[in-house]
């Protein structure tokens, strides 16, 4: 049984941006997800939760149509998307930014350039207003003065943060994270958290985070799904508070008490200390 | 977006201060056109301080921004000074505590500028200095490695020899065979085109015999193996130092040289001589076939004028050449991929570089086996 929280007055009250409706994806002959369904709405900070290998990845990747295999159907801002090989995405894709795990920046230009690529795609703007934006954008992720570096010439957190520069520069509707927070420290973290929160705060954007973070999720996530390996699907979903108060489900609390129990543990230990 | 989704209403406020109000929206579709408009304006009023009205914005992103840094700078031009009022939370937002300062036009994206013609000569030489220190360096690495493997067979690792055999030199053949017939007969129709004038038949089985198994065997297929097995070991590796695979094998403890390099040039030193020989054997054959159809020399005639020329010194001299290549192909193969730093367009450049090294050191070596193998008889006697 799913456990559902009801979603808060005046906590992202606009109308479904992205509807997932039976959602099956399957590797060979090995099922990863199946009959997942679910909405996130409207300037809502919807977190991916779930244990290594249950799935975030994969749904995070076909809510965006970079897996082909999948059964039922995602709609983003109304719009059915289809796999990528099928071409008719992108005007689609011009709404949806994406970070990847990795940053996936491109090794060949600069932090400014790879910031620059969508702009130079998707509009018809002057190279003196891209620059501008690319240079605002840089600076929101705090790389001012590092529009020259190769990728290669930036620390592993700089490269995250270029690709997130690079992914908000449409303005876009909505953000995927995948796991935005993997291999940076906890300043830089928080300071992701606090740029997460801004841009949906100017923008009205949406944003899905794959993430493991659980101080993330409660500082910045307006609700929560969490995946299971063995249901392959949906075990939780909800206010990330509410489900760690009410929720009863032993996996979701499994989940919610080991960020407890550390702090727990943390306090212990500097009582003793 | 429509023509119409933005109104600029523009009215002098007092003598000195032009009042512009925006209203609707400003995007990335239309910034540009919001952007020539007030940009007139304020050169028009070039005595008049500006006063930008954005209450009745109603949807704004970062393009918006960009539109106001350029209405900033034309307003600095003619030394008059930008308000922005009434400022809506959001666009307040999006600007930020630093405002227009971060957007400063700077010409970030325009392409580097190239460095003088003495810097690029001075650049040439120390690269050229580098990649001469590097293949110094790897030589003597690999050759290290290779005594130690050799010395010490039981410790070396052979584990990956079988599959390397496999990729040089079985999934190899089919080509190889394929392009030396191909080689053999093109060979045999042009020299039978210019024997059959002088009668002279029968000795495009020497031709054909001697330039294969001396040249063509030996070059075409040392030419297929760097382009096939140099070039996969420069991608190959340069992705796995790029991966970090490479520090991970040095920091186990694993020699990268030993592991990596020395089983490659033992594949392909072992494999290059044995496609060599199935090459002369395919390049005759082609030849013969075209021969026959050609100039009508029946294949017992065109063997028995081969076996007659041909020597089993001969056929050496061609494995020794391509030994000596299959050598240079690996390793030059595996420098260039460890040559690798930064990420996917340097493994490209590598396995490009890799393929023309490769090209060029293969012709120059076997320019220098012809004159050895044309003078060292005269001088051993």
């Amino acid at each position: 049984m799913v456990c559902e929280t009801p979603r808060m007055a005046g906590e992202a009250d606009g109308l479904p941006i992205i509807r997932v409706e039976n959602l099956t994806v399957s590797y060979g002959e090995e099922t990863i997800l199946q009959d997942v369904s679910f909405e996130v709405f409207s300037g809502e900070v919807m977190a991916v939760l779930g244990r290594s290998g249950c799935g975030k990845s994969t749904l995070f990747k076909a809510m965006i149509g970079l897996i082909d295999n999948v059964t039922g159907k995602v709609y983003i801002d109304g719009e059915l998307v289809k796999p990528m090989g099928e071409g008719g995405t992108e005007h689609i894709l011009r709404k949806v930014g994406v970070l990847f795990q990795s940053g996936a920046l491109f090794s060949s230009m600069t932090a400014a350039e790879n910031v620059a690529f969508p702009l130079r795609q998707f509009t018809k703007l002057s190279e003196r207003n891209i620059e501008r934006i690319v240079k605002m954008k840089l600076a929101q992720v705090g790389l001012s003065g590092r529009e020259h570096y190769l990728p290669s010439e930036l620390s592993g957190g700089m490269q995250k943060r270029a690709a997130l520069a690079r992914a908000m520069a449409l303005d876009p509707k909505i953000l995927f994270f995948d796991e935005p927070s993997a291999g940076l420290d906890p300043v830089t973290s928080a300071e992701l958290d606090l740029t997460i929160l801004t841009i949906t705060k100017t923008l009205n954007t949406t944003i899905v985070i794959v993430t493991h973070e659980l101080a993330s999720i409660f500082n910045v996530a307006s609700r929560v799904i969490m995946l299971d390996g063995d249901e392959k699907g949906i075990i939780a979903i909800g206010t990330p508070a509410e489900l760690k108060k009410s929720c009863s489900d032993s996996r979701v609390q499994q989940f919610f008490w080991r960020s407890a129990s550390s702090e727990a543990k943390k306090e212990e230990y500097s009582k003793n200390s | 977006m429509a023509a119409d989704d933005y109104q600029i209403h523009a009215y002098k406020k007092s003598f000195d201060v032009l009042s512009i109000k925006i209203a609707g929206s400003i995007s990335m579709d239309n910034a540009e056109r919001v952007r020539a408009d007030l940009i007139r304006i304020v050169e028009d009023e070039s005595l008049r301080d500006v006063e930008l009205d954005l209450s009745s914005v109603v949807y704004f992103d970062s393009s918006g921004v960009a539109v106001l840094s350029d209405v900033h700078e034309a307003c600095e031009k003619f030394h008059n000074e930008l308000k922005l009022v009434d400022l809506p939370e959001k666009v307040r937002a999006l600007l930020g505590d630093q405002g227009l300062r971060t957007t400063a036009y700077e010409g970030i994206l325009q392409p580097r500028k190239q460095p003088s013609i003495l810097v690029q000569i001075g650049e040439g030489l120390e690269n050229f200095y580098t990649t001469c220190r590097d293949i110094l360096v790897f030589i003597g690495a690999a050759v290290e490695g290779l005594t130690r493997d050799i010395a010490n067979p039981s410790r070396a690792r052979w584990d990956s020899l079988s599959r390397l055999f496999e990729r040089c030199g079985t999934d190899a053949t089919p080509i190889v065979v394929l392009l030396s017939f191909l080689m053999g007969g093109i060979m045999a129709f042009q020299s039978a085109i210019q024997l059959r004038k002088f009668g002279a038949n029968i000795f495009v089985a020497d031709l054909v015999g001697l330039s294969i198994v001396l040249e063509m065997g030996p070059l075409l297929t040392s030419l297929i193996v760097a382009g096939r097995s140099g070039a996969a070991f420069a991608a190959q590796l340069g992705t796995m130092r790029v991966t970090e695979e490479i520090d991970a094998l040095a920091v186990m403890g694993i020699d990268p040289m030993r592991y990596l390099v020395s089983p490659r040039i033992v594949a392909v030193a072992v494999c290059l001589p044995c496609l060599t020989l199935i090459a002369d054997i395919a390049g005759i054959l082609g030849g013969c076939l075209v021969a026959h159809f050609s100039l009508d020399i029946t294949p017992t005639g065109y063997f028995n004028q081969l076996h007659k020329v041909l020597e089993v010194s001969d056929v050496a001299k061609g494995l020794i050449k391509s030994f000596v290549f299959g050598i240079e192909v690996a390793m030059i193969g595996c420098l260039r991929g460890f040559q690798v730093r930064g990420g996917a367009e340097m493994v490209g450049l590598a396995t490009t570089s890799a393929v023309v090294t490769c090209i060029f050191m293969i012709t120059f070596s076997d320019a220098i086996f012809s004159v050895l193998f044309y003078y060292a008889p005269q001088i051993w006697k």
